[in-house]
């Protein structure tokens, strides 16, 4: 059953709610703010329906009139109706609207109801024809149609495929093999009870078994995700035994029976060689570059407001400038299309993901469907403003990022403020490390660096020699140890040393065990290279979405990331998409932006100048 | 290039003797039409750019800014409202003083999502403002403390508020929940909180990054009265309808 069907305008107000008109019991929790906040405001509209607790919601919108229309059912009920009755509702509210107007409810009540019906009866002829004309279970295969990187939704998508390889002669369940949807393919095809979707108004059975499907599926995720991780760590503590039985058994090849005796380790904690170098003052370099203000150009805000010369779309030119000036085009899919293939390309020769490019477009397109262009607007510039708006937004932190008054709100209640930084091996995490100590110390805070690095060779030695470098205390505790262990040794040694901050490197080996290990909810830092290819984005997916799902298992301590720092910024000239992407897909914002490999190439993110970059 | 100032020169030569030929009535009458319309323009322009009549509401997400606008227009909050992802921008008669006989000066407000990814959006809008209203959630505020401080700081210190000596209304909301803080308890809370963001923003980090005007007075403990611009604090439920000190602030700084 529809649980409720909510109009309302962009700017807030609610229009017409089926619930009150209806006398039906309101919503638990507030999934629309949850959807506004999470989906429509990330630029995620291009997204089939979001879920929230129980519910799952669907929507559409009426861009010229700045309504919305969402529809809200039960997340285990996958009615097929809804795409329907949304464009339904959307065509007969949009001929009695009025903005002047704020209550709906003597017209559009009965209205609703009939839509509601026809719409329901509509969904029911369907299915039964579908009936009728299939005889046998599709394969499933065929029906692995979903985009692998679906969000969070994954679950009503799977039911509803299922549709497809059923076998109707019984009324209740049935079983399908079938892969869950999944980019990274760590799920792997179970056996799953499903449920035949059914209509509402039968009878209560399935209802029942809904329940126990979602709680099998997600048991069945738990258990997943918990041999993955099990298999991650086996992996891990593997290779780190493996080079110890190694050096065990190793003995120096002698060759021509004459004995070495030369000492080629120069690894050792070299107290002697090292105070010689630095006995001077800690490096002072200037200041960082995180205090120097940005040179923004002039132009700012206004740039919206212009009219782009964009390329004159080839077909029509001539009708299009016409319609342009008469001012009564109605964007419609097809227009947008080759305007925003333009922009879609162009992202992706700025170094964009093309997935998340693709996405991006659809957000845009969703938000332009329907819309009455002003006169004297060519459609190019309406989809460029519109883009800037979306990167704009994308872009801009969720919270403010204001890292050193966390450090004196920490500071206040006795605990020093943790950052972890985490990411793949070699993106310059450990220097980008050194560069955050930097510009801490130069504002008067009491660095403290902890080496949980414990399986790359020379990591240790490299954060000591910063440590030299900068004058603060280094905790550290050699190489293979549990990084965990370390990191909250190193947490307790600062806080009883009355250090600030702690600046904990990881090895690259997504090591998030360390993570929840560290009490203290620390602040994590991804690093991200910004000159990334595509293939190591299907890296970082799986870490976000992994973690995205850490959400539905049950352990309290999984953390998201925080914050992102991008490195290597002074390589890529203009290709700066790979900020955009990373932001998009984690929802964190850029706390740091490394460019340059000395203590002061440490930069703010400057938001307008990448999205003007990115569309230029 | 020689020939253009030649002929250029030509032309000049020939316009002067053309006035020259002209009655001198003409010529006076016709320099007077011509300085009494820019005379005129700029008395125009003069006039409408000293009285705006823009109020701003501002506010975190969930403080009641909608809900505010449209109980200043219609008297009702109608059927409730959820995030707002655009502004509501309206220009109309208060709704408490429709009844009023004689010429009532409309007003023109303008309500501002709070979400943070929206906060671009305010920038746009300040430079024409008469008067800010920052709405804040008494009864929720303690968790949201350091956000709205924030904000506020944020706000106090743009250029464009400050220069121009934009009147703040500090509007505790939902104060018919009994939940909720008294106004004073959130002012002197709000000044706990500017001081530490002034500290941490000033003393400590050698460059003011984004801050364009240095709040308050260096060394003493932050007050609101220390603003160039007047800040004040008052308190209502939009729910309710009680929104009398809001209205008053409206009349006071646009007037009618």
């Amino acid at each position: 059953m529809l649980e409720e069907l909510l109009i309302f305008t962009r700017g807030g107000l609610i229009l017409w709610s089926s619930c009150r008109a209806l006398g039906a019991a309101a919503l638990k929790g507030s999934p629309i703010d949850a959807l506004i906040r999470s989906c429509l405001l990330e630029e995620r509209s291009g997204d089939a329906s979001f879920s929230q607790d129980n519910y799952a919601l669907k929507w559409t919108f009426h861009n010229d009139l700045g309504l919305v229309f969402v529809a809200v059912y039960q997340k285990i009920l996958h009615l097929l109706y809804v795409d329907d009755l949304l464009a339904a509702v959307r065509r007969e509210f949009a001929q009695i609207y009025d903005p002047k107007r704020t209550a709906y409810d003597q017209d559009f009540t009965d209205i609703f109801r009939q839509l509601h019906l026809e719409a329901e009866a509509r969904a029911e002829e369907m299915k039964k024809s579908k009936q009728a004309l299939s005889s046998r279970p599709l394969p499933p295969a065929a029906s692995h149609k979903t985009d692998p990187k679906a969000r969070g939704d994954s679950r009503p998508n799977a039911a509803k495929k299922k549709k497809k390889g059923k076998d109707d002669s019984d009324d209740g369940d049935y079983t399908a093999k079938e892969a869950l949807p999944n980019g990274n393919g760590t799920f792997k095809a179970q056996d799953s009870v499903l449920v035949l979707p059914k209509q509402g108004k039968e009878n209560g059975g399935p209802n029942d078994n809904g329940a126990f499907d979602v709680s099998k599926l997600q048991r069945l995720r738990k258990n997943d995700r918990k041999n993955n991780t099990g298999a991650a760590d086996n992996g891990a503590k593997k290779l780190t035994t493996k080079p110890d039985t190694k050096k065990k058994g190793k003995q120096d090849r002698v060759w021509d029976d004459k004995p070495s005796n030369k000492k080629l380790d120069f690894t050792d904690p070299a107290d002697e060689r090292g105070d010689e170098v630095t006995d001077h003052v800690a490096v002072n370099q200037g200041e960082s570059m995180m205090d120097k203000d940005d040179n923004l150009s002039s132009d700012s805000e206004e740039d919206e407001q212009e009219v782009e010369d964009g390329p004159p779309k080839k077909k029509g030119w001539f009708s299009s400038m016409f319609q342009s000036i008469a001012g009564n085009n109605v964007l419609d899919k097809s227009d947008l299309q080759p305007a925003l293939k333009a922009l879609k390309d162009r992202l992706m020769t700025k170094n964009v993901a093309e997935e998340i490019a693709e996405k991006l477009c659809e957000s845009v397109a969703a938000s332009l469907e329907g819309k009455k262009l002003g006169s004297f607007t060519r459609i190019s510039s309406t989809v460029q403003t519109a883009m800037e708006e979306a990167l704009l937004r994308i872009l801009t932190p969720r919270r403010s990022i204001d890292i050193l008054r966390d450090v004196n709100a920490a500071k206040e209640r006795g605990r020093p403020y943790v950052i972890v930084f985490v990411g793949v091996n070699g993106v310059g995490k450990s220097t980008n490390l050194a560069k955050v100590a930097y510009w801490l110390l130069q504002h008067n805070l009491s660095v403290t660096l902890a080496a949980c690095d414990t399986f790359r060779s020379g990591a240790v030695e490299q954060l000591r020699t910063h440590a030299r470098r900068l004058q603060i205390p280094i905790f550290e505790k050699g190489y293979e140890k549990d990084p965990a262990v370390v990191a909250r040794e190193a947490i307790q040694e600062a806080s009883r040393n009355k250090s600030d901050v702690v600046l904990v490197d990881t090895a690259g080996r997504m090591q998030m065990a360390t993570v929840e290990l560290c009490p203290n909810a620390p602040s994590i830092v991804s690093t991200v290279e910004t000159g990334f290819h595509d293939s190591s984005l299907t890296i970082l997916h799986k870490l976000f979405v992994e973690q995205k799902l850490a959400d539905l298992s049950a352990v309290p301590t999984a953390r998201l990331i925080d914050g992102i720092l991008l490195t290597k910024f002074d390589t890529i000239d203009d290709k700066v998409g790979a900020a955009l992407s990373m932001v998009y897909i984690s929802g964190a914002p850029v706390m740091f932006v490394g460019c340059g490999q000395s203590y002061t190439d440490l930069k703010k993110l400057n938001v307008k100048s990448i999205v003007k970059t990115l569309l230029k | 290039m020689d020939e253009w100032i030649r002929q250029a020169e030509v032309w000049v030569g020939q316009a002067e003797s053309w006035i020259r030929q002209q009655p001198p009535e003409q010529i006076y009458i016709a320099a007077a039409v011509i300085a009494l319309t820019i005379l005129v323009f700029i008395a125009a322009s003069c006039l409408k750019s000293s009285k705006s009549n823009t109020i701003v509401l501002s506010g975190l997400s969930g403080s009641g800014k909608t809900t505010l606008f449209h109980q200043l227009r219609d008297g009702s909050s109608h059927q409730g409202t959820v995030t707002s992802m655009e502004e509501n921008n309206d220009t109309f008669v208060l709704n408490s003083e429709k009844e009023r006989n004689g010429k009532v000066r409309p007003v023109h407000i303008v309500d501002v999502p709070g979400h943070a990814r929206l906060k671009p959006k305010l920038d746009e809008v300040l430079p024409k403002a008469a008067g800010l209203v920052f709405v804040v959630d008494a009864q929720d505020f303690l968790s949201s403390m350091q956000d709205a401080a924030e904000y506020l700081y944020d706000t106090l210190t743009k250029a464009s508020v400050v220069k121009k000596k934009v009147p703040v209304l500090i509007f505790c909301n939902k104060t018919d929940k009994v939940t909720a803080h008294s106004k004073e308890f959130i002012k002197k809370q709000l000044e706990k909180e500017i001081n530490k963001l002034r500290e941490s923003r000033n003393a400590i980090s050698s460059a003011d990054i984004s801050d364009e005007v240095k709040l308050g007075v260096p060394g003493e403990a932050f007050k609101f009265s220390q603003c160039q611009n007047k800040v004040t604090v008052a308190e209502g439920a939009c729910l309710t309808g009680n929104v009398s000190a809001v209205e008053k602030f409206i009349r006071e700084y646009v007037k009618a």
